[in-house]
């Protein structure tokens, strides 16, 4: 694959807290118009990685490029669903106003929403089946229907490419065969999406890509052949790398500080 | 008259807190209006012995420096050192709030400069310090400092309010979009800081935190939307500063003590009003197959 056909392209990407590496040197290119995993086990940097692509976090050493240019230029051909959990649902705001969240990146500081920004919220809003929840308080949602909230949101932003965060952590049976059945057909409207995700059983069947980390990249590669024995011992393995163990020995002997 | 003025002038400081303090405290940072109410001290200082006035404008200058300076603290202490942002609040302002006491033990025995004031002021005063054009009076002077802030907050908050309510409930969605988290951070704590130096005068730091936290925090209980909740805080903000005056001018007492007290009542009744409610809409719910 050559870089100009890649959705997103990462070189030597390190993002360092409080002394210890999150990810260290990720370097990959991933493809266009597929379903992407990434996997890995908890505090293995699966979500640094998506911030520090967002420019959320600012990255330590290295850079990535989306489309194969800087982000600020293809800021709007982008779509980063945080986790859930990330936000406080007791916020005071309707279904409907999270989604036309969606829609402010277009609009200025003052203009309202158009017609067509309501019809797209309006479509989001079914593609997830959650449009006769439209004028429902979130803080009224189950954690499933929080979830799609945030998918309708993305989906309103009309982009090409989608990192999701866990999309699929506590939510129920039905929304996640709905989460995924979005992915799909999105996928097949030629859309990028790139799903954190931790469960090792449905990767094979959800994922056409997957990029294997812990805290280094491990693999990336179609799924049928990123996805071995060798592979998920090399990123699951029971003990430590020798890089996180040199790592919790720096911060061991450093004054300790408590994380947020 | 005066009653008119005091009312007038307790609104206005209601109005201006309601619409940040909606902001705060779905930010978790309420307590920034008493931080930034307690570190102003050392700049009012700083600024009298500079100026060697009371005059009111190097004094507001002074004031909104040290806020300024207090919220850059307690953002490098929460963002960069990572610290908890209770921690970064709580040891920032103390600090400079302890500089401003000694600054006025040491240097300032003999000044005109009372440190209860500043914390608790006195809205009583406010029809006496009037300004006049030519020879007539056009009002105290308090109401026009609180007049202009309200057009100048009001004016902030309706040009940045979508991106003020997006940072405020999901910042790394908002961060993806592009847009500055930290510039709207400072964009609203230098509204918050202009409107805690403009009001503690008049009311005290203790009634601005009342004001910035009590009425929001009501309407939070009943609202259904952000725009809901800032206009039911300034409702709720505003009666309490009519229902505060008239109880502290039928108990002759303190009149920011009655309406901060009147605050605090508001949220019981309505907290009590919404329990009340909620249990009674589950007694309604009928046991199935019972």
């Amino acid at each position: 694959m050559e870089a100009q056909d890649s959705s997103i392209e990462t070189h030597d990407l390190t993002v360092i807290y409080n002394k210890k590496p999150a990810i260290w040197n990720i370097d990959f290119l991933l493809p266009k118009g597929k379903i992407i995993g990434i996997m890995g086990p908890n505090g293995s940097g699966k979500s640094t990685l998506l911030k520090a692509i967002m420019g959320i976090t600012e990255p330590n050493i290295g850079y990535s490029k989306i489309f194969n240019k800087p982000l600020d230029e293809v800021r709007d051909r982008v779509s980063y669903v945080p986790q859930r959990q990330s936000v406080d649902w007791d916020f005071p705001a309707s279904v409907y106003d999270v989604v036309a969240m969606g829609r402010f990146a277009k609009l200025g500081l003052l203009k309202r929403l158009t017609e067509e920004d309501k019809h797209i919220i309006k479509d989001s809003l079914e593609k997830v089946k959650m449009a006769p929840f439209a004028n429902r308080q979130i803080s009224q949602l189950s954690g499933g229907q929080q979830q799609r909230v945030f998918l309708a949101r993305a989906i309103a932003q009309r982009a090409d490419l989608y990192l999701m965060d866990e999309p699929f952590v506590g939510v129920d049976a039905s929304t996640e065969e709905a989460i995924i059945n979005l992915l799909k057909s999105l996928r097949d409207e030629g859309k990028t999406l790139v799903v954190v995700h931790h469960d090792l059983h449905t990767a094979q069947h959800y994922f056409e890509w997957l990029v294997m980390m812990n805290t280094r990249l491990v693999a990336s590669g179609p799924a049928e052949e990123v996805f071995n024995e060798q592979v998920l011992t090399d990123t699951y393995g029971g003990t430590l790398t020798t890089l996180s163990k040199v790592a919790n020995l720096l911060q061991e002997k450093s004054f300790p500080m408590r994380h947020k | 008259m005066n009653d008119f003025w005091i009312i007038t002038t307790a609104s206005l400081v209601a109005l201006n807190t309601a619409i940040l303090g909606s902001f705060l405290i779905m930010r978790k940072m309420a307590m920034i209006g008493d931080a930034i109410s307690h570190a102003v001290l050392p700049g009012i200082v700083i600024a009298y012995f500079i100026s060697n006035s009371r005059a009111s404008f190097p004094i507001l200058v002074g004031a909104a420096v040290s806020g300024l300076v207090v919220t850059a603290l307690i953002q490098f202490f929460s963002k960069k050192v990572k610290l908890q942002n209770d921690a970064s609040i709580g040891i920032s302002y103390t600090f400079l709030f302890a500089i401003g006491i000694i600054l006025i033990s040491a240097f300032g025995t003999n000044v005109d400069l009372d440190q209860e004031c500043v914390l608790y002021g006195e809205i009583a005063y406010v029809p006496i310090d009037l300004i006049y054009w030519g020879n007539q009076s056009i009002g105290p002077r308090q109401f026009w400092i609180l007049f202009s802030t309200a057009i100048i907050i009001v004016t902030a908050v309706i040009i940045g309010f979508r991106k003020l309510v997006l940072t405020t409930f999901d910042e790394s969605f908002a961060a993806a979009l592009g847009i500055n988290i930290v510039f709207w951070q400072y964009y609203l704590m230098a509204s918050v800081s202009l409107t805690t130096v403009v009001s503690f005068e008049s009311v005290g730091a203790v009634l601005v935190i009342a004001f910035i936290s009590g009425p929001p925090a009501t309407a939070f209980l009943i609202t259904r939307s952000f725009k809901q909740m800032i206009m039911y805080a300034i409702g709720f903000g505003i009666s309490a500063s009519i229902l505060g005056y008239y109880t502290a001018v039928w108990l002759n007492g303190s009149i920011a003590g009655a309406m901060a007290a009147v605050i605090g009542l508001q949220f019981a009744l309505v907290f009590s009003i919404v329990k009340f409610r909620q249990r009674s809409r589950i007694q309604d719910i009928p046991v199935s197959g019972a």
